[in-house]
């Protein structure tokens, strides 16, 4: 028999950091009530990421809050930190509040080692609290997935970089970012 | 590729404990730095425990502190909580101290569901602890594992009794428990 470990809900967590078993270096992400550590960042990984910040900033001014490996609150025992996540504006920079998914335009996940568990446990994860849109970043093989349509039961539409070449957002139809950017 | 969950030290589930993080309801030990959730105790195995007991108290009487699923803290990462341990005696019955391998005369283990994990992780993790003695109880099989002379590898006497045998506490020679008193309908 599998034993289980013990989950935490998303208040549990934060009291946690609260109280100083958790602290501001740990790389620890609740996902499902387990707190899992990160995995090291490649310097590919790092680079694409910094790349895309880039990118949206110059594509996308003040029309988004670009935010780069920080945490987002999915539900009541998920806090993930996705790579980068496009939020709505908000005049406080979302200094009072955890970004939330009604929040959330956009999360992209790039991923090196983690591609298996990305895309087994983070995507459905992603889809079952409605967020809208996420890219999937393989950096091994070089191209994207795009999911979009959320629902309980996963993304209805699944779509590869392989299909399109230039990728646009679902909230900002008139912006278009060619893969030769990202890569 | 597989993810790694956060491990905790001793301290930081204490603390866990303190602000309210985890309660007195909650039935979990600490493994290597792994909250793990007990599982449900059945009827045999809970009969099993509650034979033990009554029996050891009775055999030992002051020689003796049996405590019955409480916390023992083997080292900075895994503090378990053995079915029951025969723990050095001690005036403020260990009021002001959770137990340390160097208080510990015995651990028992009963398994019904939980076997291999006993075997093959607690087990080895008294060993390196140096638990003296650890007797696991198979209540499928009603067998009892006898473990002693821990090393950093592992028990280096290992002998396994059915109900047929008989066998004494290392601390204490001169008491003979049978392994059928454990079982109850298994004499005849």
């Amino acid at each position: 028999m599998q034993l289980l470990t013990r989950k935490f809900t998303v208040d549990q967590y934060h009291k946690m950091a609260d109280v100083g078993i958790l602290t501001e270096d740990d790389r620890v992400e609740l996902i499902k009530g387990e707190i899992i550590e990160m995995s090291p960042i490649g310097l590919k990984h790092a680079a694409t990421v910094k790349r895309l910040n880039r990118i949206f900033q110059q594509k996308l001014g003040n029309k988004a809050i670009i935010s780069v490996q920080d945490p987002i609150q999915l539900n009541d025992n998920s806090e993930p930190q996705p790579d980068v996540t496009l939020l709505k504006p908000r005049a406080d920079f979302y200094e009072s509040k955890v970004p939330t998914p009604e929040d959330i335009l956009l999360i992209v996940e790039v991923a090196d080692t983690t591609f298996n568990y990305d895309r087994d446990i983070k995507i459905p994860l992603y889809a079952e609290n409605g967020i809208l849109e996420v890219w999937l970043i393989d950096t091994n093989h070089q191209f994207i997935t795009i999911y979009r349509q959320p629902n309980k039961e996963g993304y209805q539409i699944i779509q590869t970089s392989k299909e399109i070449q230039n990728l646009s957002l679902l909230t900002f139809p008139d912006v278009t970012i060619s893969t030769s950017e990202i890569f | 590729m597989q993810l790694l969950t956060r491990k905790f030290t001793v301290d930081q589930y204490h603390k866990m404990a303190d602000v309210g993080i985890l309660t007195e309801d909650d039935r979990v030990e600490l493994i290597k730095g792994e909250i793990i959730e007990m599982s449900p105790i059945g009827l045999r195995h809970a009969a099993i425990v509650n034979r033990l007991t009554n029996l050891l108290p009775k055999k030992l009487g002051d020689r003796v502190i049996v405590s019955i699923q409480n916390p023992v803290q083997l080292n900075n990462n895994s503090e378990p909580q053995p079915d029951v341990t025969l723990l050095k005696p001690r005036a403020d019955f260990y009021e002001t101290k959770v137990p340390t391998p160097e208080d510990i005369l015995l651990i028992v283990e009963v398994a019904d569901t939980t076997l291999n994990y006993d075997r093959d992780v607690k087990i080895p993790l008294y060993a390196e602890n140096g638990i003296l003695e650890v007797w696991l109880i198979d209540t499928n099989h009603q067998s009892l594992t006898l473990y002693r002379q821990p090393t950093k590898a592992g028990y280096q006497s290992i002998q396994n009794l059915d109900i047929t045998h008989k066998l004494s506490p290392l601390a204490f020679p001169d008491v003979t428990i049978n392994v059928n008193e454990m079982f109850g309908s298994a004499i005849s």
